[in-house]
């Protein structure tokens, strides 16, 4: 790719030598740095404060709003098991109970598990990495908001007795014939949340890789930013498969097109596939971060280095790997040929070796190190306990005939508890005792910790113990009563008194998080004696994140680096000041760090929630089947999006270099590959490709699945106007193209004249498409439905590209892209070579594969 | 005192910028063996004749050689990249240009052997189930 070869560079001295570290900065001079920064970073006050971008304060709502779903859902759970604690209770009806465990298993898993992890790591990844905030903070903010407005909306559902109740995976037929709008709460309030946490994963990723401190090379950087990397990699790849079946699914409620209906050549099956290859990856979405907390802990504990840093990278990104080859074990029972079901045991049991690994590596550390017995690591010892008891278990279900006697039994209920509570709230838990000083500049208390550990570990085991043996004598999952004669009554007695002594555990612990701590004073800054960068922390606190950006050397640079925090502190290295008044933070290369250019961040902001309501009524109306208001609020979301792009990102900046410190001086501005917004554009079309791939994946699932498709007789697409469509499409790509070259090298007239035409293009590429099937009746069969479904997905792709060209026409209209800045041109072209893919894929399925498969 | 536009490293940074792509490469390796094997076994099971999941498990049984070998090609130049029996550095955690290299290739080679045994479970079944079943 080529680089305007006009924009600046980074000049001076890298790395610092000891000598200009050693000078120290004049006591005017820190002061005027700190009022600046103080300035730039300050948090909005009163009731401005829910405008706050800043990752501390996102980070911070984030997790208590999880949190508060999480205990939500927790007494929903109990409320179960007081229906189940003797036999014929008639505490709850079975409808009421079917909309509780169905919501108790969609809140922990949407809305507190994998919201956890993304609240935790805004909150906490900055600090690791010695940055002043995420790349993006209003995307944060945004994805917070979408997060809060799509959780209360699923969780209310159940105050008007409306909620889902075909179980937290929504298998059809149960649940497309489900009456009411309970599935279609669950669709679409949960589509709203993945999209907000794919908007995580796209900024936590480019955080992960673009914003870490200079020198902090990929084999000194924190083991949680490489459990972040992969975790994010992971999300990419395993929610979209769930978009897609979403899309299907919604697409079968609301207009009746068969996908999952046998009578009309559909097949439930394809949404379990597409459910689990989300499903299955989803649990190491979980335990991966959480365990990566572990990581962060166990060498502070042990006051030494961790042992085997590659073995654990190894098993992070092996179990990635992996992760993707378990879906199949969640349908043993669906009647797949044997020889399939085969490899997905076989992957079930290679996983066990990497997630295995990480653990030995822990343990080793412990066993050299000179082990302080602290809350954390209780916790963490509670955590590799229950964890590898829930591992056993897997391993046992992992085995195909076995797994065919319990499957549906509360023998998994038992096993998914052990492995959620030992892989993701013991170690989460550990991670607030932990993170608590860096949090709240407080400490909690040890002996409520105490209390609240022993509590939950024995109460957790009274309750869940039972339940292999509940389930080994027969008892299915998810029944709301059963007969005395079964002989489960006393086992689930035991599970129920176990299941409020986790409840008064709970209770403890949220007592000492919450409680007021005034008279605890001020407390050290490393009070555990950590070697990473976040107990680098302010008491009190600064809203500035560092006070300056360190280079960094070393793995533990608070233990191997003496002067470090001094120097931070003094502002002598990167970044100490804020000139303008404005947000800013350093990005660095991918591998080794090396400063690149200082990044403009964004402040506080009123859009991002008006943006995030908007949305919300975009995804909220269409369940109650109104879609003009839906329409309506879509468009004002597109409009708020496009305002908060158009006056903050990508501006041509007043100086094009700046001093970044230490005699660096960096350029202000990015543009391509070496930009943050490539990146995240990259990252997000990938995800977007991912999903595109599920519904291509759905048609040929169909080919194999049934022997009826494409049915005989059935009308075929209009080969010409899936030609039109192809090269149609293909043309406005090549626009967009020559839009770039063009305006790149100064010639505007051409640059304007092709993003003219290249959306005429695109829009000539959409109707053609909506011709070639138009005479296609969606709900007869399955064939023309899933045709229709790509031409859907292609239009709205297509239009949202148009939106993209025009944005660039406009912005090279009024000066704010120019031959020399031109990141949005450089970003659109990006996301139309995704666009010219899938055309061409679209239209070669269209038009080609009716011919091949008949 | 260095320039940060000290363009001497350029050359390897070029080739590193490649093997943080390469510490994937072996997983990826076992992710389309993974896929081609379930996708053509799905493929057989379901439109295939009487002979046809005969030539199945051959099939699969020269992708797994094709994959083993392609793996063990890739662990040999981490192993070198890694270059332990020289320097008997097992932990690269300096934040030195060596360290980041022979780190890169610790993991590589890592990642290679649990790929290694990954291909090598996952083509069990072909060995012991004869039928689609």
């Amino acid at each position: 790719m080529t680089k305007p070869a006009s924009l600046p560079v980074a000049e001076g001295p890298y790395p610092p030598s000891e000598a200009a570290l050693a000078e120290p900065v004049p006591q005017a001079e820190q002061q005027r740095g700190a009022e600046e920064l103080r300035a730039a970073w300050k948090t909005p006050q009163g009731w401005r404060y829910v405008t706050a971008v800043n990752n501390s304060e996102v980070g911070k709502w984030y997790a208590l709003t999880a949190l508060a779903f999480m205990l939500i859902a927790g007494v929903l759970a109990l409320l179960m098991r007081v229906q189940l604690a003797f036999p014929d209770m008639t505490f709850l009806d079975a409808d009421r109970f079917n909309q509780f465990f169905t919501m108790h298993g969609s809140a922990m898993m949407f809305l507190f598990a994998v919201p956890m992890f993304e609240a935790i790591s805004i909150l906490l990844l900055p600090a690791f990495l010695g940055a002043r905030d995420m790349p993006f903070p209003r995307l944060s903010a945004y994805g917070y908001w979408c997060f809060l407005i799509g959780g209360c909306f699923v969780l209310g559902s159940l105050l008007f007795d409306s909620g889902p109740k075909a179980g937290w995976f929504m298998y059809p037929p149960l649940a497309t014939k489900e009456e009411g709008i309970g599935p279609d709460v669950w669709l679409l309030g949960l589509s709203f949340i993945e999209v907000a946490s794919i908007a995580a994963a796209v900024e936590l990723i480019v955080g992960a890789l673009k914003c870490r401190p200079p020198g902090m090379r990929v084999n000194i950087m924190p083991l949680y930013a490489w459990y972040v990397l992969v975790v994010g990699g992971m999300i990419l790849f395993a929610f979209p498969p769930l978009i897609a079946g979403d899309f299907l699914f919604e697409l079968e409620r609301s207009f009746d097109w068969p996908f999952f209906d046998p009578t009309r050549g559909g097949d439930p099956i394809l949404w379990q596939h597409l459910f689990w290859i989300f499903g299955h990856p989803e649990v190491y979405i979980v335990f991966l971060p959480s365990i990566a907390i572990a990581a962060m802990i166990v060498p502070t504990v042990a006051q030494r280095p961790i042992v085997g840093y590659s073995w654990i990278v190894l098993s992070a990104v092996g179990t990635g790997f992996l992760s993707f080859g378990l879906w199949v074990h969640h349908m043993f029972t669906t009647g797949l040929p044997q020889i399939s079901l085969g490899f997905f045991s076989a992957a079930s049991e290679a996983v066990v070796i990497p997630t295995g690994i990480q653990i030995f590596a822990f343990v080793a550390t412990l066993m050299v190190g000179r082990v302080k017995l602290t809350l954390p690591m209780l916790w963490i010892a509670g955590a590799l306990a229950i964890f590898v008891a829930g591992g056993l278990t897997g391993v046992m279900l992992a085995i195909v005939p076995f797994n065919w006697q319990v499957h549906d039994t509360y023998f998994i209920v038992a096993h998914l508890h052990y492995t959620l509570f030992g892989g993701m709230v013991f170690p989460v838990i550990s991670g607030v005792y932990y993170f608590y000083p860096f949090m709240a500049k407080k400490l909690l208390s040890e002996r409520l910790g105490l209390w609240a550990f022993w509590l939950i570990f024995s109460g957790f085991n009274i309750t869940f113990l039972p339940m292999h043996l509940t389930g080994l004598m027969g008892m299915p999952r998810r029944v709301f009563t059963y007969p005395e004669s079964s002989g489960w009554g006393w086992l689930n007695l035991i599970s129920t008194l176990g299941a409020f002594i986790i409840a008064a555990s709970f209770a403890v612990f949220l007592y000492d998080l919450l409680r007021p701590k005034k008279a605890q004073g001020e407390i050290p800054r490393n009070p555990w004696g950590a070697g990473t960068l976040e107990f680098s922390h302010e008491v009190p606190e600064e809203a500035w994140g560092v006070r300056s950006v360190p280079h960094v050397t070393s793995r533990y640079p608070l233990w191997d680096q003496p002067q470090l925090v001094e120097r931070m502190d003094a502002g002598r290295y990167y970044l100490p000041d804020a000139p303008d008044h404005q947000r800013e933070t350093i990005v660095t290369s991918v591998i080794d760090a090396k400063p690149v250019h200082v990044q403009r961040v964004t402040g506080p902001a009123w859009i991002t929630i008006l943006a995030a309501i908007f949305t919300g009524g975009a995804f909220i109306f269409p369940t109650f089947h109104i879609y003009t208001p839906a329409i309506i609020c879509g468009a004002f979301a597109i409009v708020c999006i496009m305002y908060w792009l158009w006056t903050t990102t990508a501006r041509p900046p007043k100086e094009e270099m700046r001093d970044a410190g230490l005699g660096l001086r960096l350029p202000t501005y990015a543009s391509g590959p070496d930009s943050v917004g490539w990146w995240a554009m990259w990252i997000t079309m990938l995800g977007d490709a991912t999903a595109f791939a599920s519904v291509v994946f759905g048609f040929f699932f169909y080919w194999t699945a049934r022997s009826d498709f494409p049915p005989e007789g059935a009308l075929h697409p209009l080969g010409l106007w899936v030609g039109v469509a192809a090269l149609a499409g293909v043309a406005a790509w090549a626009l967009t193209l020559a839009a770039r070259e063009a305006n790149m090298r100064g010639k505007l007239g051409l640059a304007r004249a092709a993003l003219v035409l290249a959306p005429l293009a695109a829009a000539v590429a959409g109707v053609a498409a909506w011709t070639a099937v138009r005479d296609l009746d969606p709900t007869s069969h399955v064939y023309p439905a899933i045709l229709w479904a790509l031409m859907v997905w292609l239009v709205a792709h297509l239009s949202v590209g148009v939106l993209m060209q025009g944005y660039c026409l406009a912005a090279s209209v009024f000066g704010k892209l120019t031959p020399r800045y031109d990141a949005d041109l450089r970003n659109v072209t990006l996301y139309w070579h995704f666009m010219a893919v899938k055309v061409v894929v679209t239209a070669a399925i269209l038009g080609l594969a009716p011919g091949w498969l008949s | 005192m260095s320039d940060i536009r000290d363009e001497q490293d350029a050359h390897e940074f070029r080739a590193e910028a490649l093997s943080l792509w390469r510490i994937t490469f072996s997983p990826l390796i076992w992710a389309v063996y993974f896929t081609v094997s379930y996708g053509t076994a799905a493929v057989v099971c379901a439109k295939g004749g009487a002979g046809a999941v005969a030539l199945l498990r051959l099939g699969i049984g020269i992708g797994t050689l094709i994959a083993l070998a392609l793996i063990l090609w890739l662990a040999w130049g981490a192993w070198r990249q890694w270059d332990m029996p020289r320097d008997r550095e097992w932990e690269n955690d300096a934040g030195t240009s060596e360290d980041r290299h022979q780190f890169l290739g610790h993991a590589a080679f890592l990642l290679a052997v649990i790929s290694f045994i990954g291909v090598v479970y996952v083509s069990l079944p072909v060995l012991l189930i004869g039928s689609c079943g």
